[in-house]
């Protein structure tokens, strides 16, 4: 009784300490923001940048290719009259980047040759063949006297529609794809959370042990209770902001969605005229209104598919699951070092599975249901992340779920049970600068 | 007389270090006692078991007549060697906090805190942050945390080193003070002359075993009245010529030593140094407990040596 109001004490102690300052205030306004603003400067930069910065002379021998690759991308491509030799020797001297031979004969051998310096990525490479095919594909098929109306058939893809059947047998509109990239982003989320929070933990610790403090409070109440109160202090903290976030998000949603309901019935093509109008005038919504007309953004408005609440459940305990299994770790590792850089350095075995996770999230994206995507939602160090975007992006079975619960209990205690070895012993230890092995070893005795 | 504290044959080991061999000493109700020696003797282990951060490896202790444990860190008031508070933390809170963490209640730790800062003059020091403390008001505050709860046990490691000799006196007041209301009192410190003016008992370890024990009066008396003090003008190289002497410390006007032969008259030594210099001070004593712990600390050591060669 006595020993829980200590534990109590040093919890409400560690979440108040940081609920208080400005840092948290700042960290739970801006982190949404710091959070679309990442991902928005990915989007945009694989969109503005992927073309290459690689530009090519073409030396055209079939007199009319070349005219076509220039029609198509004339910031990339330019004609030369020059000879094979001085081109050579301007890519020498810096002058060009590289040329390209178009052989008379390329109908029929369907060959090109593209001289540069060398490196420079393939970037340059793939497009221009993916230009070049266009061109060679329509011209072969011209010269064997294909009409035009069976050339555009070649040409034509096929799209692939997703349809979701429900349960009740009916067909529904399948948003896998968007809900895929939700999931993309709230595990990434719970990677970031994971690391913010642990890394509070371990320098709280560090804090305490450099400053001395620890003995103090050795003596007051036993080791296990400190630590378990710091992180379980800290996870509030987390869980306080992470539901707040939660709480913007779905409010946005809940006021958004019925006003995008209305503008959708009521909108009519005057008023289009007009937003359209007044969103080019204005600086901001200049590009945006050059890009998408109204409608566009009301039907990509209505694309978001609703995030079920078991979504938002997942994300809320396999985010404290992982930070509680992480952050004990963590606390273990800080207790062993006097700084933080150490600290980094002892925290690597820690948190690879973790990174590997992270580098893996495309493909559990893309095949949540392969077996590499179930195991590792299933392993406790790499579930947090991955069940969370599986759940988002396909059905996972019941037993699944309840398997990676298990699991993630158990690495949990596991992690609780080595963490409270180690840091017993780290908290009162100075000097050498012990390795990862030492803190098993410590965690034997 | 009641004992507080039963220690007995405690050994803990690191490794294949023995940090505490086979110790045992008993602490009596009301008294300060005195925990001595060198650096590394193994005192930060004792009062760490003392204080159930560590666990003996083998060996008994009890306080207040039960096992050490962690039902028995509310008794136990602790000011470490390395004082440590929290840097950014207000004074208030951080005393408050640590009064929690021996479980008191807010309130109680609340108002013992501020009785505590105003009877050390540092009221108006309660809403600043650590950082912005000077050493000495920081001192204050660490004192403050380890006897905010009103421990019966109080285990002060170093506890005036910092101080300015006007609060090191006053501190020396508290803990008088703090014994007189029925406290028991760990001291441990390597100032000997503290431990003269306050311990009623001693022991001394060294390299984890225990060396001597017991009341302080009775360990100068065995020891004898074969030390003498001199003041004097003049070179100390006569020292040098005085046979049967050992000499403890000396300065340039003031030498410390033992007469080794016991049937030396003080009277022939003292008409033999006056060939020598002017004597302003002459006095026989019994052993200061800084010669006392030397020479059991050299002697134990070339002992030591003695077997491992």
């Amino acid at each position: 009784m006595k020993s829980n109001s200590k534990l109590w004490t040093i919890i409400s102690h560690e979440y108040l300490k940081r609920i208080k300052t400005k840092g948290f205030l700042i960290g739970t306004l801006l982190g949404p923001f710091s959070l679309v603003l990442f991902f928005g400067i990915i989007v945009l930069v694989s969109m503005s940048f992927d073309d290459s910065s690689r530009k090519l002379m073409i030396i055209d021998r079939t007199n009319s290719i070349g005219k076509e690759l220039i029609a198509k991308e004339n910031s990339k491509y330019t004609l030369s009259d020059k000879d094979e030799k001085t081109l050579k020797s301007e890519i020498l001297k810096d002058k060009i980047d590289g040329y390209v031979l178009i052989p008379e004969d390329i109908l029929e051998k369907g060959e090109v040759n593209v001289y540069t310096k060398g490196g420079g990525g393939i970037g340059y490479v793939v497009e221009f063949e993916r230009n070049i095919e266009k061109i060679v594909r329509y011209k072969r098929l011209n010269k064997f006297g294909a009409d035009e109306k069976v050339i555009k058939l070649v040409e034509e893809g096929v799209k692939v529609k997703t349809q979701k059947v429900n349960e009740e047998g009916k067909i529904e509109k399948d948003n896998t794809a968007s809900l895929s990239f939700v999931g993309y982003i709230l595990g990434f989320a719970i990677y970031i959370l994971t690391f913010i929070y642990g890394s509070f933990v371990s320098r709280g610790v560090i804090e305490e042990k450099v400053n001395r403090i620890s003995e103090i409070i050795a003596s007051s109440v036993r080791p296990f209770e400190m630590m378990f109160g710091k992180v379980v202090g800290i996870g509030f903290v987390g869980l306080t902001q992470v539901l707040f976030w939660i709480l913007i998000v779905s409010s946005l949603f809940y006021f958004s969605i019925p006003i995008i309901k209305m503008v959708d019935g009521n909108i009519n093509a005057e008023q289009i005229a007009k937003m359209n109008t007044m969103m080019q005038s204005s600086p901001s919504g200049g590009m945006m209104g050059k890009q998408m007309s109204s409608p566009q953004a009301v039907e990509l408005m209505n694309n978001i598919p609703s995030i079920s609440i078991w979504i938002g459940i997942g994300f809320v305990f396999y985010f404290l699951a992982g930070y509680f299994m992480y952050a004990t770790l963590f606390a273990a590792v800080g207790s062993a070092v006097d700084t933080e850089q150490d600290a980094a350095q002892l925290q690597l075995p820690i948190t690879m599975p973790i990174i590997l996770t992270i580098m893996l999230i495309p493909h559990i994206m893309s095949n949540p249901d392969s077996s590499l995507s179930v195991f590792l939602s299933l392993f406790p160090f790499s579930s947090p992340i991955t069940m969370v975007v599986r759940i988002a992006a396909t059905t996972v079975p019941l037993y699944q779920v309840a398997l990676s619960i298990l699991f993630i209990v158990i690495g949990f205690l596991g992690s609780l049970w080595f963490a409270s070895k180690v840091y017993r012993i780290g908290i009162l230890m100075t000097g050498k600068k012990p390795s990862f092995k030492d803190l098993i070893k410590w965690a034997r005795m | 007389m009641e004992n507080i504290l039963n220690v007995k044959n405690v050994t803990k080991s690191f490794g294949d270090y023995k940090a505490s061999n086979d110790i045992s000493f008993n602490v009596e109700k009301g008294k300060i006692f005195g925990l001595l020696g060198p650096n590394g003797a193994g005192k930060t282990t004792m009062i760490r078991m003392l204080t159930n951060i560590y666990v003996p490896d083998s060996g008994s202790i009890t306080l207040f007549g039960n096992p050490v444990g962690p039902d028995q860190q509310n008794n136990i008031g602790y000011l470490p060697e390395e004082r440590g508070l929290y840097k950014k933390m207000k004074v208030l809170d951080q005393l408050v906090y640590f009064g929690q963490l021996k479980g008191m209640s807010k309130k109680t730790a609340l108002d013992s805190a501020r009785l505590w800062l105003v009877k050390l003059d540092a009221a108006d020091y309660a809403n600043k942050k650590v950082q912005d403390l000077s050493k000495g008001m920081s001192q204050k505050v660490q004192f403050v945390a380890s006897l905010l709860h009103n421990p019966k046990f109080l285990i002060l490691d170093e506890p005036f080193s910092g101080f300015d000799p006007i609060n090191a006196d006053l501190f020396k007041d508290i803990v008088i003070e703090l014994r007189k209301n029925g406290a028991t009192i760990i001291l441990s410190t390597h100032i000997m002359h503290q431990v003269e003016q306050l311990c009623d008992d001693i022991c001394l370890i060294n390299k984890g075993k225990l060396l001597l024990s017991g009341n302080v009066r009775e360990i100068k008396k065995s020891y004898g009245k074969n030390t003498i003090n001199i003041n004097f003008e003049g070179s100390k190289d006569f020292l040098n010529n005085l046979s049967n002497i050992e000499v403890i410390n000396s300065t340039d006007s003031s030498a410390e030593f033992k007469l080794l032969d016991l049937n030396q008259s003080p009277n022939s030594i003292l008409s033999e140094i006056m060939k020598f210099v002017q004597i302003y001070k002459f006095e026989i004593d019994e052993p200061s407990l800084n010669e006392i712990f030397i020479d059991v600390v050299t002697k134990a050591n070339g002992e030591q040596n003695e077997i491992k060669f």
